[in-house]
């Protein structure tokens, strides 16, 4: 008797399985592709969207609301976007460029998924990507004084220099000049 | 009797001719924005966001559109909340897209059917008809400098600094 209900409830499992396989299935992956985070420079977020299901995600939504307006500027893409369909072992990507307005420590939560997981399906199947997670953006201030090249600072530092360098040069060019002169007229 | 099979047949042609451009735009109109990325010191990658407006005058909407971008093929995003609004993202290392021109061909349903089998077939698909085409200038993503401007300040410094040195010995000797 027990061997018997061991045996349906594997059968349950396989079916269920076999079920499952003829569905789509996304995988959602967010990530910042910076090295840096700076305020008011681009951040570049991409998302990839892979169907490892054996059939066709359908009405595929994707919707990023963790980018607050008073903090982030969208400088191109959008951050609500769908595709009809993506076929089973296909991936797609999206990405969206934003532009922090502030400093400080920021957490890049997940965005949401849903879809469609067959053509039967009435009721979407709703998912989350990966959270790239905490992410601290440094103050303008800060990345210039040490990543910009600094052509007027520098400027100005050579200007400084001039003076201490090219008075004594030319007392002694004019002294050595002079010199010279009377070696050329006692030959 | 005739008149009449003939006029159905104009009809059922009509109909038929209607239903095969039911979801084919016909002459697009296109409004595109495209960014590409500029600092490597700041990416890790380069990308190329390619947005488009699309208005056909068959008024067709929802279109399942694909992007190419040398022979590398992905369906179009459609965004969400506004009417025939596109985009189109790609994004790969700094070194495998250098800087120069390139172009994204929009295709449709038939013509990336067509492309498809062309690129199976192992054939030339530049002969392809896409819808249209948006071109990206895409300035590189460089380092911004390759030496640092201190390191050029202190060469400077040097070469001031032996020239000097070597008048002073010359003098001395």
């Amino acid at each position: 008797m027990k061997s018997i209900l061991f045996l349906a409830a594997l059968v349950a499992i396989v079916y269920s399985e076999e079920l499952e396989e003829s569905r789509g299935r996304i995988l959602a992956s967010k990530s910042v592709l910076n090295n840096m985070l700076v305020e008011s420079r681009e951040v570049t977020v991409e998302y990839v969207l892979f169907n490892m299901g054996k059939s066709s995600a359908l009405k595929v939504q994707l919707t990023d609301n963790t980018f607050p307006a008073d903090q982030f500027e969208v400088v191109s893409g959008s951050l609500q976007v769908s595709w009809a369909r993506i076929a089973p072992g296909s991936n797609v990507t999206h990405v969206v460029i934003l532009k922090p307005k502030s400093d400080g420590m920021f957490n890049f939560t997940s965005a949401e998924v849903s879809y469609l997981a067959s053509e039967k399906d009435t009721k979407e199947t709703l998912g989350s990507t990966s959270a790239p997670g905490l992410g601290r953006i440094i103050a303008f201030q800060d990345y210039d004084r040490k990543y910009s090249p600094h052509y007027l600072d520098w400027l100005a530092f050579t200007v400084m220099c001039l003076p201490s360098l090219a008075i004594p040069f030319m007392l002694w060019y004019n002294s050595k000049s002079k010199y010279e002169q009377i070696k050329t007229k006692k030959n | 009797m005739v008149g009449k099979s003939l006029l159905n047949l104009a009809v059922f042609l009509f109909f038929s001719a209607s239903l095969a451009w039911g979801d084919k735009c016909l002459s697009p109109k296109v409004q595109s924005k495209v960014y590409s990325t500029s600092e490597s010191i700041l990416s890790s990658q380069t990308v190329f966001v390619v947005e488009f407006g699309l208005t056909c005058k068959n008024n067709v909407e929802n279109l399942n559109l694909y992007a190419d971008l040398n022979g590398f093929s992905v369906p179009a995003t459609r965004v969400e909340g506004s009417r025939g609004k596109y985009q189109v993202s790609f994004s790969d290392e700094h070194k495998k897209l250098p800087s120069g021109q390139y172009s994204v061909r929009i295709f449709d349903d038939d013509g990336f059917g067509e492309l498809r089998k062309a690129q199976r077939l192992n054939e030339d698909t530049s002969g392809i008809a896409s819808l249209f085409e948006v071109k990206i200038s895409h300035s590189g993503a460089s380092r911004s400098f390759i030496v640092q401007t201190e390191f050029v300040v202190a060469l400077l410094g040097i070469v001031v600094w032996y020239l000097a040195f070597n008048a002073k010995s010359k003098l001395q000797a």
